[in-house]
């Protein structure tokens, strides 16, 4: 990449790590882990080293939405599970993906199992809706939509979980990332807008974040409802589908107790290597 | 007279199925009970002109829906073409997103396909219904035609009936055909399973390997089958019995406890057959199924040699109020329901539960379809000694290797109730023997 391309980016080091811990071994774990940044448009990835432990075999794939996946098996009986992945992302603030074919992302505008619309939502896609300026551009109405969705919900960990669905997480009246980005998909795939569900990191310290893609009918354009603002070069990649749960970010299958405790830590902060 | 002769024979062919354990297993309130599959002795006839007619339209049929699903998974032509509206591929049970840019062994989806047809009363011949995902039923006409045959040899001789003893043969030539290095082996949820018997026949029959999950493992991107001493042979071609959503955690419903964890994910890679392919569901959808002469129109450039049953779909404006004006002579069926489930007739219903269809029609009005009542040919059957109409379909056989080949026979489901339509036999209905008539 050429000095000029170079400074129109930010340079972000970041550090992905999880831990699984099993209070009575487990074995025959089979994994497929999804936390791979990937280079596209907006983004181009460096010096990406992967270490997942204890030892196991499988292999790499890229998914049907063009996701990074390893998987694997780890057979010997263990207690612990770590996956740990750093590396520099280049981010473009104004770069965006490209939706090549209209025709082909019709999925995207459909609601899936997580995102269906119940009374609550119905209720708050009416009101939206009236409330429709007229000629209102797709990333205007998002916007418009995205600031709802913010304010219908209260961000409080540990009252919803993986398997809440949109309309759950409205009658909350709470929830995390995952719930709000639901939310946001459930009310624009209403109103037939393609729209997908992205997992990715941002800035800061923490969790891994989820938020949305919408086609402008040329690219996808991000929006993250939980901070109320437009995606930028804050934000890295991981993966994207049609709900969270396209995205699982590690999906497993062992023999043992169920019990399990998981650990993650995120830390995404501005590149000092120069 | 032949029915007569093969009559007389009724009891020693039905002992030999039930000893043979030709049975059909139901979930009834929770609990399983198997119960023996009705056969009865007088069969059906096909003529061989008749029979090159409908050999014809299915090929063409199976052709189109190949090439469908191919098209859906890949580059969505026919969604582009505004041929098929995409809310009917992506809003169906039917669509899997995992099954997206996946190209099976030989782009072949549906090895197997059992197309339902019924012959109504002026002769004319009509698909109700395609089955692409794992249609059942094949062993059950196999088996009753090698009892009759040795019941009652001379039946076979005095008539000349097409030989349909090769369904194990053009299986094994199927599954030879997309194999990719390895055994081939039949895959069982195990014998609690409906169809347990036509899985341990078939494998019987074809020299294939049957194996439920547990004996199948992945490993270096390569499926291999553990054996009772615990070496391990490499699988080439898994003609898998359980649903898509069983068959691997990893990737459909983690849930699952039958499946084989990645094997979806070295099937993506092409290092083995899955035999039919996943996400077949998107094409035997009730509601796809009014596309499928457009599909033949469209992807082969010719008519449609067969009728679909006259279809509407409330979806379109222009339907809906037909159906609406039509009620009473239509029958309805939910798209989401299979196996005789969901199915409704305008005719058979009081004030009430029509008020209550025709709201649900017009919130839903994707979820369902509407067919005129086709006026079925009946056929006899016979009951306490005497011979009485039924109504009747027939599941044709249309196997997929380098080109589409149908089996010379078929199921031929009955009603057992005098008043009844449905020939399910999860509804309790039976079957006959299918003779495609040399002459």
């Amino acid at each position: 990449m050429t000095k000029r391309e170079e400074q129109k980016m930010r340079k972000l080091d970041f550090q992905y790590h999880m831990r699984l811990l099993f209070p009575e071994p487990v074995n025959r774990h089979h994994f497929t882990l999804r936390c791979f940044p990937i280079d596209s448009e907006r983004q181009k990835i460096t010096n990406l080293n992967i270490q997942i432990t204890p030892s196991h075999v499988g292999g790499t794939e890229t998914d049907s939405f063009g996701n990074r996946c390893i998987y694997g098996v780890v057979e010997k009986p263990h207690t612990e599970f770590c996956v740990s992945v750093d590396g520099m992302a280049y981010v473009y603030g104004d770069a965006f993906q490209p939706v090549a074919d209209a025709h082909k992302i019709g999925m995207f505008r459909y609601n899936t199992d997580l995102t269906k619309i119940g009374p609550t939502l119905d209720k708050l896609y009416k009101k939206l809706s009236a409330g429709t300026p007229e000629k209102e551009a797709i990333t205007e109405k998002a916007l418009r939509w995205m600031e709802a969705v913010h304010s219908c919900i209260k961000y409080v960990q540990g009252i919803t979980q993986v398997t809440t669905t949109a309309e759950e997480a409205a009658v909350f009246g709470m929830g995390v990332c995952q719930d709000y980005a639901h939310i946001l998909l459930a009310l624009l795939r209403k109103e037939h807008i393609p729209s997908r569900y992205v997992v990715g990191m941002m800035t800061g310290e923490g969790a891994s974040h989820a938020w949305v893609e919408v086609c402008d009918g040329k690219k996808w354009v991000g929006f993250d409802p939980t901070n109320n603002c437009m995606v930028d070069d804050q934000y890295i990649c991981i993966s994207h589908g049609r709900d969270a749960r396209d995205c699982t970010i590690n999906q497993g299958y062992f023999y043992g107790s169920p019990r399990q405790i998981q650990e993650i830590n995120v830390v995404v902060e501005e590149s000092r290597d120069d | 007279m032949v029915k007569e002769e093969l009559y007389s024979y009724s009891d020693t062919v039905n002992e030999l199925l039930a000893r043979y354990g030709v049975r059909f297993g139901i979930y009834k309130n929770g609990t399983f009970k198997e119960q023996l599959f009705p056969f009865d002795m007088i069969p059906r006839k096909i003529g061989r002109d008749e029979f090159d007619y409908l050999e014809r339209g299915l090929k063409q049929r199976v052709m189109a829906l190949n090439e469908f699903i191919k098209d859906i998974y890949g580059d969505k032509k026919i969604i582009r073409d505004n041929v098929v509206p995409e809310e009917f591929v992506y809003m169906g049970s039917g669509y899997l997103a995992q099954c997206e840019g996946v190209r099976p062994p030989k782009d072949v989806f549906t090895h197997i396909s059992g197309i339902d047809l019924v012959q109504a009363k002026d002769g004319e011949w009509y698909v109700l219904e395609d089955n692409l995902r794992i249609p059942s039923g094949a062993s059950y006409p196999m088996i009753a035609r090698e009892i009759c045959r040795r019941s009652s040899p001379e039946t076979f001789k005095k008539n000349a009936i097409s030989d349909n003893r090769n369904y194990a043969k053009l299986l094994r030539k199927t599954m030879d055909h997309v194999n990719v290095g390895g055994h081939t082996v039949i895959l069982t949820p195990g014998r609690y399973n409906a169809a347990y018997f036509e899985h341990s026949y078939l494998a019987e029959q074809t020299g294939a390997h049957l194996v439920t999950g547990n004996e199948l493992v992945v490993e270096n991107d390569n499926l291999f089958f553990k054996d009772y001493s615990g070496s391990k042979e490499r699988v080439g071609a898994v003609y898998r019995r359980i649903s898509d959503e069983y068959l691997d955690p990893m990737n459909f419903n983690p849930e699952s406890v039958i499946g084989i964890p990645h094997i979806y994910d070295i099937y993506r890679k092409g290092n083995v057959a899955l035999i039919n392919a996943p996400g077949n569901g998107v094409a035997d959808d009730k509601g796809i199924y009014y596309f499928v002469p457009d599909m033949v129109r469209y992807y082969l450039g010719e008519e449609p040699v067969l009728h679909n049953a006259p279809t509407y779909l409330p979806f379109y404006p222009k339907d809906m109020e037909y159906v609406l004006e039509n009620f009473d002579s239509l029958v309805l069926k939910d798209v989401a329901e299979a196996g005789g489930y969901g199915v409704v007739f305008g005719s058979g219903m009081t004030g009430e539960e029509k008020d209550r269809f025709i709201a649900m029609l017009k919130a839903e009005p994707r979820r369902f379809i509407a067919q005129e009542v086709i006026d079925f040919l009946d056929i006899d059957i016979y009951e306490n000694g005497e011979a009485v109409p039924r109504k009747a379909d027939l599941r044709a056989f249309v196997l997929m290797a380098d080109e589409p080949m149908v089996w010379k026979s078929g199921l031929t489901r009955f009603s057992r109730n005098p008043d009844s339509f449905i020939v399910n036999s999860s509804q309790g209905g039976g079957f006959k023997d299918t003779w495609v008539m040399e002459e």
